[in-house]
């Protein structure tokens, strides 16, 4: 675990020009993070619907020392607020979710959703344009074709790099309900989109058609007594998948078995325990995040006290189970106040999937080693972050004499959360959002 | 006592975000809401089951209300808003043609609050057909205009009117509690208030023909419109009532109905939505909760 109590923190803000705000506003905050397939672009979406790319520079052969940082790479928006007239509704253009596709070609593929429609985004670089044109000048006026006395071939000269997002596909109007997830399948032709209560498989190619594959939708609404709250496909095998629900289960599905996959495959549930039951053990037994491990063959999920590993051939509890803030367990009632109880915290695996990582409050976030069941906390803030410097562990104190560098329960700053967290999928390299601001940390190797 | 009252503070708290999640953008999140209201009947149940809950009739079957009138224009709560609810908070997105259910327990549970009476088949009598929530809440079945007559078996497992307005028996009432029961059971009428709230009535469940048409909860599926609608109405639903509710609960007088269009009300329930559902529960009579189902309980109780 010292590793981890090392860590080089680079602290990302995007500029203010690039953004077009000078203070912090409720479209600057980061509702998603996601890494490539290679660690080398990090993909950020906001409340505002923008989303901004992040590129690892090279690594230089004059500082073999210094990790390549992260660099803004590309800034679009990808989703505007729309209104549906009919249904009299807003539709948010809040970034619920980014995933990216392998990369095949020199461009680079994401899929990025709001609540209800997702878009495929290419993003490109261009690096030389055309000169030479016979039917126009340089300036892109037209020339009149009657003083063309003769024919050149345009040719490529060299430009300032530009990056350039352009929308590919848009899959629109496939959900009733809001998207919470969207997964790329391995079979990189596929991807679902998943809302409260139905599950749509798309292909890349085409956009005017989904199938459904599982509904859960009751046919009296009265009877609805849960809802998906997260879906992904197996990493390895591309017809599997699993979603969560909000009473605290998982199913596995197979898509082979049928074309609707209403009945699962596998069933994945704990039960609960009677001695903690309150008036909001169901709340805080809603699954917010389901991750498969890179191996396939675990599954992480993140409720509001604990994240849990399972094992796929194990249904009937999970294999581990961390607390990541029990000392909230005795507030649930203020929590439920202030709205903080319904926060949807988001779990990560890193690359070898031995440690797994997710926030908390008071911009901590939390690592437990599964290896050594060590667990460490930390704190993303600008004050404790000065560059090269190294992450200090934090501790709450639950209650009795506080020690010098706790910090007591009560005085936890619930505004400031940290819900989105990625890893790199190789290396140590860690991206925390905390609320409009980005982090960055890696693991600093003597 | 203590837990009444925790129970208590809860369930306003809950019937406050209901309330909120109106208004936010984006539309009403069925996650949210979803919880927001096993919250509530959780801590209803609490409420029901607290032995020190003291109150007027305690115990016994619920008595008919001494005075059934009609209060005159008097909303049901919750039940064809007449008021001009402008669109923006709009939430039920189902068609206009389609004449959404009613929700029928809330109208006739808020009219219970009101006149402590449960609801009386007997009154399901289809009423002018206007879409103006009085018709609504003489209607045990409820919905606009109770046109539909055939109350609603409303008998539940302890006999008593109870919840479902489909004659499922409705475990749920305070008698049993039924392990898989799931959300309480929100009225399905996804309505669209529409601006004017006119065209024969307050908007609301309007059918296509402004008549006030309750229809049958299990055509509320078969919309005309291609396109499917979020069915959030029930929540929306709910979130009528409570504002009926709220309003109702400012005269803190039983019998006292709102002669004001529910449009005034709106504009100060959500300042007094959560203060005035403080002291309104103290009146309510556990009889008439226990007859209840979550929801309408819920609404009574405030």
């Amino acid at each position: 675990m010292k590793c981890f109590s090392r860590y080089l923190p680079y602290i990302f803000r995007p500029p203010n020009t690039i953004l077009s705000s000078s203070c912090h506003t409720e479209a600057d905050i980061i509702s998603t993070v996601e890494f490539n397939h290679t660690g080398e672009l990090l993909a950020t979406g906001d409340k505002g619907g923008r989303v901004v790319i992040f590129q690892r520079e090279q690594e230089s052969k004059n500082q073999l020392h210094r990790r390549g940082e992260y660099n803004v790479y590309s800034t679009f928006q990808s989703h505007e607020p729309e209104f549906d007239y009919l249904k009299s509704l807003e539709i948010e253009e809040k970034i619920n979710k980014i995933r990216w596709l392998p990369q095949q070609n020199a461009a680079y593929f994401l899929l990025s959703t709001n609540d209800k429609t997702v878009k495929l985004w290419k993003v490109s670089e261009r690096d030389k344009r055309p000169e030479g044109y016979n039917l126009k000048d340089e300036d892109g006026r037209l020339r009149d074709p009657a003083t063309i006395t003769t024919l050149r071939v345009p040719v490529l000269r060299p430009m300032d790099l530009m990056v350039e997002a352009t929308p590919r596909r848009v899959f629109a109007n496939a959900h009733t309900y809001h998207i919470n997830s969207i997964s790329v399948n391995s079979d990189y032709e596929t991807y679902m989109s998943a809302d409260d209560l139905r599950i749509n498989l798309w292909n890349f190619e085409i956009t005017n058609q989904s199938f459904n594959i599982v509904d859960i939708k009751p046919a009296n609404m009265e009877e609805l007594t849960e809802v998906i709250t997260a879906a992904e496909f197996h990493p390895l095998h591309c017809n599997t998948f699993v979603y969560s629900s909000s009473k605290g289960t998982i199913r596995l599905c197979d898509m082979r078995a049928s074309a609707l996959c209403d009945r699962h495959t596998k069933f994945f549930e704990e039960p609960e325990d009677p001695s903690n039951r309150s008036f909001f053990s169901e709340i805080i037994s809603s699954i917010s995040d389901v991750k498969f491990s890179h191996s396939g063959r675990y599954i992480m999920t993140r409720d509001y006290l604990t994240v849990k590993v399972w094992d796929l051939n194990m249904e009937n509890r999970p294999i581990e189970t961390y607390q990541v803030h029990d000392y909230l367990r005795s507030k649930l009632c203020s929590l439920y106040e202030n709205d903080c109880i319904f926060d949807k915290f988001e779990c990560v695996w890193n690359g070898s999937d031995s440690v797994i990582m997710t926030g908390s409050y008071n911009n901590f976030f939390r690592m437990f080693d599964r290896n050594t069941k060590r667990d460490v906390t930390l704190e993303a803030s600008r004050e404790n972050s000065k560059p090269r410097a190294i992450l200090k562990p934090r501790k709450v104190c639950v209650g009795g004499k506080r020690r010098k560098d706790e910090i007591s329960v009560d005085s936890l700053d619930f505004s400031k959360k940290i819900l989105h967290t990625a890893w790199h999928p190789s290396e140590n390299i860690i991206a925390v959002a905390a609320t409009n601001n980005l982090y960055i940390f890696q693991d600093k190797v003597n | 006592m203590e837990f009444k009252l925790e129970a208590h503070r809860i369930v306003s708290i809950s019937l406050g975000k209901i309330y909120n999640s109106r208004v936010q953008r984006g539309g009403i999140k069925l996650h949210k809401n979803l919880l927001v209201s096993l919250v509530l009947r959780s801590a209803r149940q609490v409420y029901l089951s607290d032995p020190c809950l003291g109150g007027p009739g305690v115990g016994g079957p619920p008595q008919p209300p001494p005075a059934q009138e009609q209060l005159p224009g008097e909303p049901a709560p919750g039940w064809g808003e007449p008021h001009a609810r402008d669109s923006s908070m709009e939430q039920d997105p189902e068609p206009a043609g389609a004449a959404p259910e009613p929700p029928a327990l809330p109208l006739a549970l808020g009219k219970r609050s009101l006149e402590g009476s449960p609801l009386l088949r007997a009154e399901a009598v289809p009423e002018a057909p206007r879409r103006r929530v009085e018709a609504a809440e003489r209607g045990g079945g409820g919905g606009e205009g109770a046109l539909e007559g055939p109350p609603r078996a409303r008998q539940c497992c302890c006999r008593r009117l109870c919840c479902s307005p489909h004659g499922a028996p409705r475990a749920d009432c305070g008698c049993r509690p039924r392990p898989d029961d799931g959300a309480p059971p929100p009225p399905v009428c996804p309505r669209k208030r529409s601006a004017s709230g006119a065209g024969g009535g307050p908007a609301g469940c309007l059918a296509s023909g402004g008549s006030p048409v309750k229809k049958p909860r299990r055509d509320s599926e078969e919309q005309p419109g291609d396109e499917e609608e979020m069915e959030t109405g029930n929540v929306a639903n709910l979130i009528t009532i409570f504002g009926s509710s709220f309003s109702g609960l400012l005269r803190k007088s039983p019998g006292g109905g709102r002669e004001d269009e529910d449009g005034e009300e709106e504009e100060e329930e959500p300042q007094r939505g959560p203060e005035a559902a403080e002291p309104g529960p103290m009146y309510c009579d556990k009889p008439v909760l226990r007859n209840l189902n979550p929801w309408s309980t819920a609404i009574v109780a405030f």
